[in-house]
């Protein structure tokens, strides 16, 4: 064995996973992908431009999104993320029982043809959703909050209308969220 | 094509090497031994009002489920072993010396487990699957890997395949070996190593005197001309007016030479040259394929990311047929398995799973993954064609008609072949857009290079040569001093008129309509009075409205599918289709199709289905080259069909794999609910209900809670109806096979027990009862003839865009402010489908036209360095997303078929945002993509 590996003990949508040797110079992704059979976090490009692989860090400053392609796994010792996997209620075997209120946004509108952008979309609306409970946003400037959570991110189906429009309607739908 | 390698000949191989394929689509209902069917999560996604809430596959989607080939590792794929191994290429990043071997020293300890080069493959026989229904020899090149001592045909051409037992070590060396140009011995510079040019045709029309005279010569009546190359130049037939049909074609090109240069002062003759770049789709799934010989069974098993699965299967068996006897013998059967994908066309006909293939086989017992990062996509994936173009418009000054057009259409297509004769063809074909022209002729051109390969992408050609007719036909109307729109209504190709290759588009041609609501619309009618004020308002900045419309074919001209449909004992319903899903939402679509007819959207889907026990067909598989005396006398026996199954690309989902859905729908209808209920409505004292009644199929309709009523009589539930044929042994399931060749195959039926039926389909099987199912041979088949390829296309829908973009004088850069799309596409089967495709399509329209671009050759993305930091895509802040809106044109009844449109709505933008910058800044620009750079030159 040639790779320098350490125990990781990290928290993936709720559970406490580890400790398991991971090499450490690993990505995130690729111990998701690899280690844990999450393969929802999707690889796009591997070079964090298009957000596609990106999922929830949970922490003492609230939800943030993170890349998890450009970002070594052992940064997430002891952390606590939640990726597209987690973000639905589901029953003793895994069946989905409920949408959260983003993916549910998001089938309604269509917002996606292929789908392998979307869990980066629901990744990124959702840490959106969150801060806006804890700081609305003034609806005029709504959707320039839209443009700035999801607007690096890559779609290349639907031209990103569907999602975007999800949000807006989610937003102004869910009370507190706006104000004025 | 080579007739010689039918895909009888691979069948005749795959036979006598004991290779037999299967293939089966994952999470699919009753194919679904892989994975639960995530899609059946939710029942709800159809409304009672028989529309759909959302996609069927939707929850799968939203929640990170496994739906993607790329998902899956072995431990996923019931029967396979739980550890795997793993795989990467080494690319050539040079095109002009000897390759004379690898020097792994950079990876230290992280040398593979397994090292594969080039002449190892050649030992074992291992050479890319060629004819049958891959297409021409050398359609994938000659070799898998360059072997040492040979000079790559192509930039990002593989090299070496390194295969190690496990993720982490591959993943390590995969990112030492990034950027390592000197992991690669080249010997002697060596030149080019180019094959040879890869064809040309032209289609020439001179028509009569009305357009509905006939021809004086076109394709359809007479001949599309081929031609090989001599070098680089075309080496067509002689012109000879009393020769066979192509030299009377080149008569006919001549006499449109003699038309251009005899143009007078009443004419306005406007020639001009225009270069479409080389692109990558950037489907953000990059190939990728898990496959396992299963040493124990002689079992090679796959998990593939492809558009066509049928050809992978087929032409995997052919592959090991062709090898040397140590692969021969040690793979017994196929097995495929494919998940969703996504390609825009690229991942039809990819030599991509066939090297994933030749992993497996060097895997030593594991199954091995080979999945693309985006480095080694750009090196690899199918690009769209870069086209040069020349064309000519010859214009009666005084009608503003145009009297002629000459185009040539000079597409790279890279150091393979694939499908780039086809690609530059339906391209040329395109090219007149929605005019009428009564003289044509127009050159298609595939040249071979050391570019990366092009093939099928989204659009297939039309969108290099539609996209210069619109920005031609736009300057042209700055010449004659008419509106752009006005121009445009002059000159359109009605209904009934003849195309560029002298066929008859089918059904209406809608295009007028959309000219005149774009014209009608504020951003037209307004444009001057925007720009005045927009530029008052914003100094430096100019303002400018373009517009622009095409129509694009749908379909190849080979289009087949299978559709079986059940009548289950609960009065529920099971489809089982042929199509495969690639994201266009044609899951969700084919069910509202079955609800739309039969009151009620199937209970169970199965999609990707290549087991037809129920349709028991044998197929040549030359839909496109057989001769028509071969498919005559191929023809006599009922069990044969032109082509088993369609690869999914071409927009043709919804039309021409939907019409075997809608064709069984309507055929279990006809045969079974509709007896079924006369049975019950006549049955009972004095004749039943019906008695008093006439009624017959026409008046069939459902009732809103899914029950068959007709004429008043009692509303009858499926599940009463399903009893009441079982009951009867009348039929209760329909498997339908069709095909399409520019025209349905029609054929007749005597179905026991129903008399004889005429279908839209070549073959018919029926269940009676609990039965099994009865192949009905047919009585009578009518193809349409072989020279009806030379149609090249006769259904088209219509799209119109209007860009409104401000150009900043300071920077070059140009913003998009605002669009709109006017699109004609029939019926809509889901409008929020339709919706998506129209603001995705005009997304990577804009990225054509502004962002994307590829150098073709050194530094292009064969070198490795390629991602999409430096590949610009659109992002939403490009294109408009809060300011852009969308029409759809309400179908001309509520019989309208649905037309394939998946293609059309990225092409008008290009066009019309090029229109747009010459309507902002005087200038016009003729190739793509039109960059701040280029901008700023123009502005001096």
């Amino acid at each position: 064995m040639t790779l320098k590996s350490s125990p990781l003990s990290f928290t993936v949508n709720g559970k406490p996973v580890g400790p398991i040797d991971v090499p450490d110079d690993m990505m995130l992704l690729d111990v998701l992908h690899e280690y844990l059979g999450l393969t929802g976090s999707r690889m796009a490009c591997g070079q964090g431009i298009c957000h596609a692989c990106a999922v929830i860090l949970d922490g003492p400053g609230g939800p943030r999104e993170i890349r998890s392609c450009i970002t070594g796994a052992h940064f997430f010792a002891n952390k606590s993320i939640r990726t597209v996997e987690g973000h639905a209620e589901r029953d003793a075997q895994g069946n989905v029982v409920r949408l959260s209120p983003v993916q549910q946004a998001f089938i309604e509108h269509f917002s996606f043809q292929c789908g392998y952008c979307t869990p980066g979309f629901v990744t990124a609306a959702t840490v959106l959703v969150e801060r806006l409970k804890t700081a609305p946003v003034a609806r005029r400037d709504l959707e320039a909050a839209i443009d700035k959570a999801m607007g690096q991110h890559i779609c290349r189906c639907t031209g990103y209308v569907r999602y975007f429009e999800a949000v807006r309607d989610l937003v102004l739908a869910t009370p507190g969220l706006v104000k004025g | 094509m080579n007739k010689a390698l039918s895909r009888r000949g691979f069948v005749r191989a795959g036979v006598a090497s004991g290779v037999a394929y299967k293939i089966g689509f994952i999470g699919s209902g009753a194919e679904a031994a892989i994975v639960d069917d995530p899609r059946a999560q939710l029942a709800s996604w159809i409304a009672p009002d028989g529309k759909a809430r959302f996609r069927t596959d939707a929850v799968a989607k939203v929640t990170g489920a496994k739906t993607f080939a790329r998902d899956y590792r072995a431990r996923d794929m019931p029967g396979w072993p739980a550890g795997q191994s793993h795989a990467f290429l080494i690319h050539a990043t040079r095109a002009d010396a000897v390759f004379t071997g690898i020097d792994l020293s950079l990876l230290g300890e992280l040398k593979p487990d397994r090292l594969v080069l080039g002449d190892e493959l050649l030992r074992d026989g291992l050479r890319p699957p060629t004819g049958g229904v891959v297409g021409a020899p050398g359609f994938y090149g000659e070799v898998f890997l360059v072997p040492p001592g040979e000079t790559p045909r192509l930039l990002g051409q593989p090299l070496a395949l390194l295969v190690y037992r496990d993720f982490a070590r591959c993943d390590a060396a995969r990112r030492r070996l990034r950027f390592a140009p000197e992991a690669v011995r080249w010997g002697a510079a060596s030149g080019y190593n180019t094959p040879a040019n890869y064809g040309a045709a032209r289609f020439v029309r001179i028509a009569g005197p009305t357009p509905q005279a006939p021809d004086i010569y076109a394709p359809l009546s007479g001949t599309t001309i081929y031609a090989d190359f001599k070098g680089d130049t075309v080496a067509w037939p002689s012109a000879d007016q009393a020769g066979d049909a192509s030299q009377r074609g080149m008569w006919a090109a001549g006499e449109i030479d003699r038309m251009i240069a005899s143009a007078g002062s009443d004419s306005l003759v406007v020639k001009r040259s225009y270069f479409s770049q080389s692109a990558d789709a950037s489907a953000m799934e990059a190939d990728n394929g898990n496959a396992w010989l299963d040493p124990a069974s002689g079992a090679l098993r796959m998990m593939m990311a492809t558009q066509s699965p049928y050809e992978i299967a087929v032409a995997a068996a052919s592959m090991i047929a062709a090898s040397g006897p140590a692969v021969k013998s040690a793979v017994k059967s196929i097995d495929l398995s494919i998940g969703y994908t996504v390609g825009y066309g690229t991942k039809d006909h990819s030599i991509f799973p066939y090297l994933a293939i030749v992993a497996a086989l060097y895997g030593e017992g594991r199954p091995v993954r080979l999945a693309n990062d985006r480095y080694g996509q750009f090196q690899m994936a199918l690009k769209r064609h870069s086209c040069a173009t020349d064309v000519t418009l010859v214009v009666d000054r005084a009608t503003q008609r145009f009297r002629l057009m000459k185009g040539t259409y000079r597409m790279d297509g890279g150091g393979r072949r694939n499908l780039s004769p086809e690609v530059s063809m339906v391209g040329a074909s395109a090219a007149q857009g929605i005019y009428y022209l009564p003289n044509s002729d127009f050159t298609a051109e595939a040249r071979a290079s050391r570019a990366v390969d092009a093939g099928s992408t989204r659009g297939y050609g039309t969108l290099q040569t539609m996209a210069p007719t619109e920005m031609l036909v736009d300057e042209v109307a700055e010449l004659l001093s008419v509106d752009p729109i006005e121009l445009r209504r002059r000159n359109l190709m009605l209904t009934g008129m003849r195309n560029s290759q002298g066929a008859v588009p089918a059904g209406a041609i809608r295009t007028d309509e959309l000219l005149q609501r774009a014209g009608a619309h504020p951003l037209w009618r307004e444009r001057a009075s925007r720009k005045r004020a927009y530029e008052t308002a914003y100094p430096g900045r100019r303002y400018g409205v373009g517009f622009a419309i095409v129509q694009k074919d749908y379909g190849s001209g080979g289009e087949a599918s299978t559709a079986t449909l059940e009548l289950l004992a609960s009065g529920g319903l099971a489809l089982r289709q042929g199509g495969s899903e690639i994201g266009t939402g044609l899951t969700t679509s084919h069910a509202v199709m079955v609800r739309d007819i039969l009151g009620r959207a199937p209970d169970r889907m199965s999609f990707g289905v290549t087991e037809w026990p129920e349709m028991p067909l044998t197929s040549t598989e030359e839909p496109f080259t057989a001769s028509q005396e071969q498919e005559d006398t191929w023809a006599r026996d009922p069990r044969w069909t032109p082509m088993r199954q369609t690869a999914m690309s071409a927009s043709n989902s919804v039309y021409f794999v939907g019409h075997a859905t809608r064709t069984a729908a309507r055929t279990l209808l006809s045969l079974s609910l509709w007896p079924a209920a006369l049975s019950i409505w006549s049955a009972g004292p004095d004749g039943g209900s019906l008695r008093s009644l006439s009624v017959d199929i026409g008046e069939a309709r459902f009732t809103t809670d899914g029950k068959l009523s007709a004429g008043g009589l009692e509303p009858l539930s499926l599940e009463r109806l399903a009893a009441a044929a079982r009951a009867r042994g009348l039929v209760t399931a329909v498997s339908v096979h069709a095909f399409n060749r520019w025209e349905w195959a029609v054929a007749e039926f005597d179905v026991p027990g129903a008399g004889r039926l005429s279908l839209p389909a070549d073959a018919l099987s029926v269940r009676y009862g609990d039965g099994g199912y009865t192949f009905i041979e047919r009585q009578k088949v009518v193809y349409p003839p072989l020279a009806r390829l030379n149609a090249a296309v006769t259904y088209y829908s219509g799209k119109a865009a209007l860009a409104e973009i401000a150009v900043d004088t300071a920077t070059g850069k140009v913003e998009v402010l605002s669009h709109h799309s006017i699109l004609e596409c029939g019926h809509q089967v889901v409008p929020q489908l339709v919706s998506g495709q129209i603001q995705g399509g005009v997304a990577m329209g804009i990225g054509h036209a502004l962002l994307e671009s590829l150098p073709l050759y050194e530094g292009g993305p064969g070198d490795g360095t390629w991602n999409w930091n430096r590949y610009r895509l659109p992002h939403a802040a490009d294109v408009a997303v809060w300011k852009q809106s969308a029409e759809v044109l309400p179908p001309l009844s509520d019989s309208d078929a649905p037309k394939g449109m998946a293609e059309v709505v990225m092409i008008p933008i290009v066009p019309a945002i090029a229109n747009a910058i010459a309507h902002a800044i005087g200038k016009r620009f003729y190739a793509t993509p039109i960059t701040a750079e280029q901008i700023l030159e123009a502005l001096g």
